[in-house]
């Protein structure tokens, strides 16, 4: 971490990180000094100048104000000197003088020893809630909302705060963070639409959100820089991009697809969109002006709304590392409303069967679909839109590819399956999960199919090793999904729950909940209806949702143990290729875990080896996630399970009868 | 003011050059070229058609004078060259005949005739349109002759009056654009930021931070992190009454353009900007001209001169807000933002302009660094004052550009060595005080420095001295006051400025300001009470030491000054309820003396509210109830009848 430096404050000396602001440490050695216009969520402007300290750089004194003074090398500090003291005085006096009722003024006047005031005026503002110029609310509308709604207006002693051109401003959204970082109450919130019964308890939450997308984000996961597009620079470092149909995990030519080279050169907006206008996180990014270079609008400037990260790992999955094509990938799929996620994985799998050599140029209609073939897949994309050629088997997806496949074709049904990359007749996302346990039963037990929106593991299972042991994983494919439902249910996202989590969360008992967070979704359906939420109330409440829509699958012949099932490609190494880019840690895991000496040992034989362990941990995890959720060993939900929940229809009791044990 | 039209900007009547790349092997041919073309004329007139003498029709003069030479088809025997500020702004419009400096003061369109057929066809120069010696009334033929210009020294303004600003190859003939070859010849940059440090030139907009100091560090920090930095010249002179930026740009522009490209050189920046004020459109259409000409002679842009040397500059057009002369307030205007300042707890040479290294000089600084590194360090930093050897505070190096303004008879642009003193500025060059009245102060440094009084006027005039004396340098302004002003109202209108001008960012300088012109105000109204002046100063050193720019941080300076060479006259408006200076409305009070009135009526004619009555041939008697004070009478009467009380 950054360099730390000792100062003296008061006498007392303190080690403080190199770059941090005076006020910090101030406060630390317990010295209290008056502010007005600080507030610890919000870039420090020094406006108010009443946290006035003396610093003696280098033999000078200087006064500076403490809450913008960033200490870069050693200095001693003077809380209480005498100009210390007698300058803020005056500076206490002249808001007294100004604003003589309001209380934040009256408090800073009384630690100044003022009570009368020498600048009264014919601009004495009697009123107790005045507005006392300390632009916070300005910060909070641009470093909170992204927004710049309200702003000062008028030079010099004319200075007021406005809207633009004076009038209301119809983009302002009403997000109240003006109103909350307000130290005297100069803005009042008139409406709230939505009629909620505790408005304060959701602002109170929602703002602590708001400050730690201001204050974390940009050293966490930079959504507000770059949205998800994040991800790859991460994934590609762990081994965890899908590249070539997801064989491999990383690639050197990720740096052409990457959030830099995504922020460098394409994108050209990062503010918050349709998706939820005033959203302090505004993860969405768009590229403007791009010109198209094929399909029906070849030539035109369009507006590309993206790529977030699971186009651009698509892009990674089907060997495309280049940005324009990407940026032109994803245009087109959202034109034609095709599904990044799905139209990559289909076509991942086609190339990988390609250069397998189970399907040729006279199936593709002569496209030659190796990895990387940027022009071809576009060809493909627009065939698929079209309704022409091969696009249209394609468009199917790989469910019903293989089939087609094996039977005209004659392919190999066994090689197809294991690197088919759906289940339940839904492409896999973006996400190689072979080395991660609980990934890939969060994939194969998800109830729609491994899309990662239900149990997102990966990233606390490989990246942050949160759920470390079997037990762990069970429980957290218990309580995610149920917990991911939940906000579905609700109507809320997902990503202030954990693309930002508080600088503190590593000392809770259960971090990878990020257990405030989870606290600010159950205060925000208090403060809407009145209901106290705690974890098994909501667990509840999403548990008979979900376990409805298993009944529901079960009805339409899914739902079953066999329907949780993922290709192997998801679990371990398909090929021996596979295996070798990998062998250290797989042999590793021979030697360790399973206890077989590799050595000796051909590849086939260990790719043979692994596969039957790992196949037998899934087996093993299904198990263990069927108990925790209630469910059966065929994974059908138990009756008294229902019974539980209170939704033992006779109508859903019927459906699962059968399965009972 | 408007644009200057297209119509009136006709330069130079020589056939121009076709604008084609100089490279740095034939500059000197090329100046050696036009200075032979111009040696064909047998004399060269040169009208002044800077700001000034334009406000007192020096484009008619010019194109009047060029038309009756080519009526007389001398048009190839006489050069008229519409030149920038002659600096001589109070005798405008100006025109010298060259090489003999024959100079003609307040010319009309309708001298053009005489001066024609008796001084260029007759060779008898027009004694009636020279100038004469406020003193001794005697014709002074020549500029060398005029005390205020033979008293100066000019580095910055050294091309004053001598070329056409729009002209690219007048500056080339005056070895423009030499000191940037050589630079880019053979001077490494490291060597051109040690000849800067050497010559320790203080920065000349208000400041006096060695330019030298700030170079380096700028080069140091975009070094540290990898970024080119930026180079930025501060057009936006605001101070009341100054305008040596102004004139240094509309009378030599390439001048600062090829500051601009040694320091963009020395510290490795590929682009720089010129922060220029709104309210001067001559400067911006000459600057523009000026960059132009220069781009279209590979002056600017890539491979300079041949060279690998890569800059090119861009106007950026104030809005009009004074503060924006303040640095950082300077470049969150350029960047798009409101004009406030920022605290400069991180200086701008390490995250100015986009939040690049930016080194930020005034006109004037960068008009001086041509001539530093052509002439050499050591003699820019044996004119002027202190030891600067191994310390740039340790002195006051090279020469200062002021606006000498006021109740002075020689109102003008005056370039003189730092160190002369207030009283060869005011006396000898300035030609002393309107109509023969006592000299009582002069403020130097804008609005922000302070009130320096006639005890002072032996005083060297530094960086260092005027800040001991409770003003500073500031850009460099100068007004002038006679014994009738009064400095509790001059502190006054001051702060009156400062206060509409300050952004209202920071308390101090917003509530402070607001609360010393309201005091101020009542002490003019002889509403003063005990304590005021203390108040005044208590206040005036809190907004001065708490203020978060440099704006906020001298505006106590007017009352502080004032108070501490005039404090009586203070103390007479409070405990009195007198004006000593028969200034403030509220405390004078104009009666006619009945021994000097002699009934001329001129005083009741031009009274504006008829509070004059009175018969012809008898003496006559203001109404006090009607008299609005205005003056008007005690300034027409021409038997010193009238009197304040």
């Amino acid at each position: 971490m950054a360099d730390k430096i000792k100062i003296t404050i008061d006498g007392k000396e303190i080690s403080v990180q190199k770059g941090s602001y005076l006020l910090d440490a101030v406060k630390k050695t317990g010295v209290t000094v008056p502010t007005l216009c600080h507030h610890k969520d919000l870039t420090p402007t020094g406006t108010c100048r009443l946290c006035l300290c003396e610093v003696e750089v280098r033999g000078r004194r200087k006064l500076v104000t403490s809450c913008n003074y960033p200490v870069r090398e050693e200095i001693e500090v003077y809380t209480n000197s005498e100009p210390v003291v007698n300058h803020r005085k005056i500076l206490a006096e002249m808001y007294l003088g100004r604003w003589p009722n309001v209380p934040a003024i009256k408090y800073v006047a009384e630690m100044c020893g003022i009570t009368e005031s020498r600048f009264t005026s014919n601009l004495t503002d009697e009123n107790p809630q005045a507005c006392i110029l300390c632009g916070r609310c300005v910060r909070a509308c641009r470093e909170f909302a992204l927004e710049k709604i309200i702003d000062f207006a008028g030079r010099g002693i004319k200075r007021h705060l406005t809207m633009p051109f004076g009038e209301v401003d119809p983009h302002c959204i009403g997000c109240t963070a003006c109103a909350f970082v307000c130290p005297t109450g100069a803005i009042e919130i008139v409406d709230d639409l939505n009629h909620p019964l505790d408005p304060q308890m959701i602002r109170d939450h929602g703002m602590k959100v708001n400050a730690e997308m201001a204050v974390l984000d940009k050293d966490q996961c930079r959504m507000r820089e770059v949205g998800t597009a994040n991800i790859v620079d991460v994934m590609d470092a762990y081994d965890l991009l899908p590249v070539h149909n997801y064989q491999f995990g990383t690639h050197p030519e990720t740096w052409r697809i990457n959030s830099k080279m995504l922020k460098a050169r394409y994108f050209t907006q990062g503010q918050a969109d349709g998706c939820w206008k005033g959203c302090s996180m505004a993860c969405a990014k768009t590229i403007d002006d791009f010109e198209l270079k094929t399909g029906p609008y070849r030539g035109q400037k369009v507006c590309v709304d993206g790529p977030e990260y699971e186009t651009a790992a698509g892009a990674a999955n089907m060997g495309c590392f280049d940005a324009d094509f990407l940026a032109e990938f994803n245009f087109y799929c959202d034109t034609y409303g095709i599904d990044t996620i799905s139209a990559a994985t289909t076509i991942a799998f086609v190339m990988e069967s390609f250069e397998a050599g189970a399907i040729t140029t006279e199936h593709t209609g002569g496209l030659e679909l190796h990895f990387g073939a940027t022009n071809e897949t576009l060809e493909l994309l627009h065939q698929m839109a079209d309704g022409r050629g091969f696009g249209v088997d394609v468009g199917q997806g790989i469910r019903w590819l293989k089939q087609k496949w094996v039977k005209e074709y004659g392919a190999d049904p066994d090689f197809l399956h294991d690197i088919g990359m759906e289940s339940k007749g839904l492409e896999t996302s973006e996400y190689v999960c072979k080395e991660s346990l609980a990934q890939q039963a969060g994939y194969g037990m998800a109830i729609k199919g491994p899309q990662h929106d239900e149990a997102w593991l990966i990233f606390m299972d490989m990246v942050n090793n949160q759920i470390p042991t079997f037990e762990d994983k069970a429980e957290a494919l218990h309580y995610f999904p149920l917990w991911r439902t939940w906000f579905g249910l609700m109507g809320l996202c997902k990503l202030c729950w954990n693309d930002v989590v508080p600088a503190d969360n590593y000392a809770t008992d259960e971090p990878h909940k990020i257990p405030e967070h989870v606290d600010n979704y159950f205060k925000f359906f208090e403060g809407m209806t009145g209901i106290e939420l705690d974890e098994s109330k909501m667990l509840d409440q999403s548990a008979r949702v979900y376990n409805l829509q298993r009944v529901m699958c079960r009805m339409l012949g899914y739902g079953a143990r066999e329907d949780d099932h993922m290709p192997y490609r998801a679990m371990g190494p398909v090929t021996v290729k596979e295996y070798e880019s990998r062998a250290e840690r797989y042999d590793k895991q021979l030697k360790e875990i399973i206890g077989v000496d590799p050595d000796g040992k051909i590849t086939e034989e260990r790719v043979g080896i692994l596969r039957r362990y790992r196949e037998d941990q899934y087996e093993k995890v299904m198990d263990a996630v069927y108990i925790r959720r209630g469910w059966t060993r065929n994974g059908v939900p138990k009756i008294e399970r229902l019974r539980e929940l209170g939704i033992d229809l006779p109508e859903l009791v019927v459906i699962v009868e059968k399965d009972q044990e | 003011m408007c644009r200057p039209k297209m119509s009136q900007r006709s330069f130079t009547e020589s056939a121009g050059r076709v604008m084609s790349k100089i490279l740095m092997k034939d500059l000197a041919s090329i100046s050696t070229r036009i200075n032979a073309e111009f040696k064909q004329y047998k004399a060269m007139l040169m009208v002044c058609t800077g700001t000034g003498c334009v406000a007192a029709k020096g484009f008619d003069v010019r194109d009047a004078l060029s038309r009756a030479i080519r009526e007389r088809g001398l048009q190839d025997t006489f050069l008229v060259v519409g030149t920038g500020c002659n600096g001589f702004c109070a005798m405008g419009p100006i025109v010298v005949v060259q090489p003999e400096g024959i100079f003609y003061q307040k010319v009309s369109e309708e001298d053009i005739p005489e001066i024609v057929a008796q001084h260029l066809i007759g060779g008898e120069p027009v004694e009636r349109l020279m100038h004469r010696d406020p003193v001794s009334g005697a014709i002074n033929r020549t500029m060398d002759e005029i005390k205020f210009f033979s008293k100066q020294q000019l580095i910055a303004l050294r091309n004053k009056g001598l070329i056409d600003p729009e002209n690219i190859d007048h500056y080339i003939a005056r070895g423009g654009y030499e000191s940037i070859r050589n630079v880019l010849e053979s001077v490494s940059p490291d060597e051109v930021i040690k000849e800067i440090l050497t010559s320790a030139i203080r920065g000349r907009g208000g400041g006096g931070f060695p330019a030298g100091v700030k170079w380096q560090s700028a080069k140091e920090a975009a070094l540290e992190r990898k970024e080119t930095p930026y180079i930025v010249c501060n057009a936006d002179e605001g101070d009341p009454g100054a305008f040596m930026d102004r004139s240094i740009i509309e009378t030599d522009p390439h001048t600062v353009i090829e500051g601009m490209m040694i320091g963009a050189y020395a510290i490795g920046a590929k682009e720089g900007f010129v922060y220029l004020r709104k309210e001067y459109p001559l400067a911006l259409v000459r600057l523009q001209k000026a960059i132009d000409d220069a781009r279209a002679c590979g002056l600017l842009g890539k491979s300079i001169m041949g060279s690998e040397f890569e800059f090119d500059i861009h106007i950026h057009r104030g809005a009009g807000a004074f503060v924006c002369g303040e640095s950082t307030a300077l470049m969150a205007s350029m960047s798009g933002q409101a004009g406030e300042p920022r605290a400069k707890y991180v200086h701008n040479v390490e995250y100015g302009y986009r939040d690049k290294p930016t080194v930020l000089n005034n006109v004037e600084t960068w008009a001086n660094i041509p001539v530093i590194m052509d002439k050499g360090a050591r003699w820019f930093a044996s004119i002027g004052t202190g030891d600067v050897t191994d310390n740039p505070w340790g002195g006051s190096s090279g020469t200062k550009v002021f606006s000498l303004v006021g109740d002075i008879n020689n109102t003008g642009l005056v370039e003189v060595p730092m160190g002369v003193t207030l009283r060869d500025i005011i006396y000898d060059i300035g030609g002393g005080i309107l109509n023969g009245r006592a000299f009582k102060a002069v403020q130097t440094g804008g609005p922000s420095g302070g009130c320096v009084p006639a005890e002072k006027l032996d005083m060297p005039i530094d960086f260092d001295s005027l800040t001991e004396a409770g003003s500073m340098m500031g850009s460099g302004g100068m007004i002038v006051m006679d014994d009738r002003t009064c400095m509790v109202d001059i502190a006054r209108y001051f702060v009156s400025f400062l206060m509409d001008e300050s952004c209202g960012k920071c308390t101090p300088c917003r509530e402070g300001l607001f609360s010393l012109y309201r005091t101020l105000t009542r002490i003019c109204n002889g509403e003063g009470r005990e304590g005021d002046i203390e108040f005044l100063e208590e206040l005036a050193k809190t907004v001065n030491e708490t203020s978060l720019c440099q704006l906020g941080g001298t505006a106590g300076n007017p009352v502080l000054s004032t108070i501490r060479y005039f404090r009586e006259e203070y103390e007479e408006h409070i405990r009195n309820r007198r004006c000593p200076a028969g200034h403030c409305k509220a405390l004078i009070s104009y009666r006619i003396s009945e021994g000097n009135c002699t009934g001329c009526t001129l005083c009741a004619k031009q009274c504006p509210v008829d509070a004059i009555a009175g018969e012809p041939k008898k003496i006559h008697v203001i109404d006090q109830d009607t008299c609005i004070k205005c003056g008007i009478c005690y300034e027409v009467c021409r038997f010193d009848a009238v009197e304040v009380q």
